[in-house]
C-alpha cells in the first residue's frame, strides 16, 4: 500500500449556523487556531497555507487572493500557499496540493481551511451560469436538476430514492452533536418539502451556512511527536470534464468515474476495502451518481441500491456519517475530510465505525465539472 | 433580494466569439460554429475546435430540430424578470450540438425527455433568443 511522506495532523471547525455578525475570516481564523492547537504546534511551525473559500466569499477580489487576505490577518510568511479554485472538490484538493508541496520539499506543515459566511450573504449560491442565464438557467440546483431529470428518465429512479439519500444525512445529523440540522426527516417531510427545480425539492439540496473548517498537513518525519496520532493519505486523484452542455455524456457520469478507480488503483486499494465514505452531498443526486461512479454499484443502479436506508446510520454502507452538507452543514467538503480523521482516530462518538482503517472522500464542483478524490489511513 | 446580484442577466455582452450566434438569432438563424478541418459543429462558438484545435472555422445553419435530452421545470424564482414556473432544457440538435433553452409553448407538465423540438425565436430585452417549442406545436405562434 503507497503511503504518501505527509500526514493528517490536526483538525478544528468552527459551529455551523446562521452567526449574525461574524464573518468569513474569524471564521476561518477561529479553525485555523483550533486545528493547530489540535495538532499540538504553535504560530511559527505554520510555513504552508492553501485556502479555500466559498462562493460568498470568492476566490479572488480585484487582484487580491483569499490566501493573501487571510494570510495577513493571520501574520504569516509561508514558504507555500494558494488558493483552490475547484468549486466542491477544493477542500480536497487542497489537501492532496498540501501532500505534493510536502513531498517536494516547499514545506513542511501546510494548513489547509475552508471557510464563508454565506448564510450572512443571501442570494449567494443564485449565480447564473454563463450565458445560457438569459433563458433563467440559474444556480446550482437547476444544474443538478438536469442530471436527477435525466436519472430518473433513463434508468426509473424515483422521488422515493432520492428521499433516501436527504432521510439518510438527517438520520446521520442526529448522532452529531454540531450538526446544524438535526431534526429527523421521513419520506412524507421529503416529499412535503418545496419544489425549487423539478425533481429537486428543498430538501434534496444541502444547506447553507456560516462555518469554517481547517486540516494541518504536515511532513511525516514531523508528525512522529506530535500530540496526535497522523493520519495517513494512502491516494489521491482529479478528474475533471470541462466541456458541460457539449459534452454528450456530461449529465450521466461525473468524472469521479475517471477519478475514483484511478486513486483506489493509486492506493493499492479496491471500492470494498473503504470502511468510511464521505461523499460530496452538494445534491441528492450527486451522491447516487457518485455511488455509481466509484463503483459502489453499477451505473443505473443507485436508486434502488440506497433502498431500505442502506447509506443511513445502521445500513450496510453508511454514507456521510456526520450528515455531511445536506444535515451536519456546509463546511465546503472540509468537514468530510475532518470526520474521517474522526473515524480514523476513533473519536467519531456515537457515528464510529468500528475499526475503521481506511476512508474515501470525494469533492465535486462547479457546473459538475471537477472532482477530486482522497483516500486516508490509519 | 436575488435581483441584487443578477442585475439583469439580459444585459450580457457577447464575447468575440458568441456575437455570430446572437446576431444570427435576430435574422431568426439557428447556427452553430463549424469546423472547417473535420466537419465538426459545435457551441458555444470559441477560438479553436474543440475536437481538432483547428482555428480554420465558420459557421453553419442548423435546422432548428432536435430533441429534449434533460430538462427542469423552475419553482422557485431567482429572478423578478424570471416568474416561475417556467422550463429549461437541454436540447440535442439533430445536427449534433446541444444548447441549454427554454419549453415554450406548452404547459410546463407536458414537457417529456425524448420529445422532439423546434427553434422558435423571441424577443427578450435586446436579444432575440432562440426558444424552443414541441414539434407538434410548430404551426402555432404564441411564442
Ligand atoms: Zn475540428
Amino acid at each position: 500500500m503507497a503511503v504518501h511522506r505527509a500526514v493528517i495532523a490536526g483538525i478544528g471547525h468552527t459551529a455551523f449556523g446562521r452567526f449574525v455578525g461574524r464573518t468569513a475570516l474569524d471564521l476561518e481564523a477561529e479553525a485555523v487556531l483550533q486545528a493547530i492547537s489540535d495538532a499540538g504546534l504553535a504560530k511559527h511551525d505554520v510555513d504552508g497555507l492553501i485556502t479555500d473559500p466559498g462562493p460568498t466569499q470568492g476566490v479572488i477580489n480585484g487582484i487580491t487572493p483569499h490566501f493573501l487576505t487571510l494570510g495577513q490577518h493571520l501574520g504569516l510568511s509561508p514558504d507555500f500557499v494558494g488558493s483552490e479554485v475547484l468549486g466542491g472538490a477544493s477542500s480536497a484538493a487542497s489537501i492532496q496540493r498540501a501532500v505534493m508541496a510536502i513531498e517536494a520539499g516547499l514545506c513542511s506543515v501546510c494548513v489547509c481551511v475552508y471557510g464563508d459566511a454565506a448564510l450572512s450573504s443571501p442570494g449567494s449560491f443564485a449565480y447564473g451560469r454563463g450565458e445560457e442565464s438569459v433563458f433563467g438557467f440559474f444556480g446550482a440546483t437547476g444544474l443538478h436538476a438536469l442530471a436527477a431529470q435525466r436519472h430518473m428518465a433513463h434508468y426509473g429512479t424515483r422521488p422515493e430514492h432520492f428521499a433516501e439519500v436527504a432521510i439518510a444525512a438527517r438520520a446521520h445529523a442526529a448522532r452529531t452533536p454540531h450538526a446544524q440540522l438535526r431534526e429527523p426527516l421521513d419520506l412524507d417531510g421529503y416529499l412535503a418539502s418545496r419544489l425549487v427545480a423539478e425533481p429537486l425539492r428543498r430538501a434534496d439540496c444541502c444547506l447553507i451556512s456560516d462555518g469554517a473548517a481547517a486540516v494541518v498537513v504536515c511532513a511525516a518525519d514531523r508528525a512522529r511527536d506530535m500530540r496526535r496520532a497522523p493520519v495517513s493519505i494512502l491516494g489521491f486523484g482529479q478528474a475533471h470534464s470541462l466541456c458541460t452542455w457539449s459534452s454528450p455524456g456530461h449529465f450521466d457520469a461525473l468524472p469521479a468515474a475517471r477519478c475514483g478507480p484511478a486513486t483506489l488503483e493509486r492506493a493499492g486499494l479496491a471500492i470494498n476495502d473503504i470502511d468510511v465514505v464521505l461523499l460530496y452531498d452538494c445534491f441528492t443526486i450527486a451522491v447516487l451518481m457518485q455511488l455509481e461512479d466509484y463503483g459502489f454499484c453499477k451505473k443505473g443502479e443507485a436508486g434502488p441500491f440506497v433502498e431500505g436506508g442502506r447509506i443511513g446510520p445502521g445500513g450496510s454502507l453508511p454514507v456521510n456519517t456526520s450528515g455531511g452538507l445536506m444535515a451536519e452543514g456546509y463546511g465546503g467538503g472540509m468537514m468530510h475530510v475532518i470526520e474521517a480523521v474522526r473515524h480514523l482516530r476513533g473519536e467519531a462518538g456515537d457515528r464510529q465505525i468500528k475499526g475503521a482503517q481506511t476512508a474515501l472522500i470525494s469533492g465535486h464542483g462547479l457546473g459538475m465539472n471537477t472532482h477530486a478524490t482522497l483516500i486516508l489511513g490509519q | 433580494m436575488t435581483s441584487d446580484f443578477h442585475p439583469s442577466p439580459l444585459a450580457f455582452e457577447p464575447s468575440k466569439f458568441t456575437r455570430p450566434f446572437w446576431d444570427a438569432c435576430r435574422r431568426h438563424v439557428l447556427q452553430a460554429a463549424s469546423c472547417n478541418a473535420c466537419g465538426h459543429l459545435f457551441l458555444p462558438a470559441g477560438p479553436v475546435c474543440p475536437q481538432c484545435w483547428s482555428a480554420d472555422l465558420g459557421a453553419e445553419a442548423l435546422s432548428g430540430r432536435g430533441e429534449i435530452a434533460a430538462f427542469t421545470i423552475y419553482r422557485q424564482a431567482y429572478h423578478p424578470d424570471y416568474p416561475v414556473p417556467y422550463v429549461i432544457a437541454l436540447i440535442a440538435l439533430k445536427e449534433g450540438p446541444r444548447l441549454i433553452s427554454n419549453i415554450v409553448g406548452c404547459a410546463p407538465e407536458s414537457v417529456a425527455s425524448g420529445m422532439s423540438v423546434t427553434v422558435r425565436f423571441a424577443s427578450r430585452g435586446e436579444f432575440v433568443l432562440p426558444l424552443f417549442v414541441p414539434a407538434m406545436a410548430e404551426d402555432s405562434n404564441d411564442a
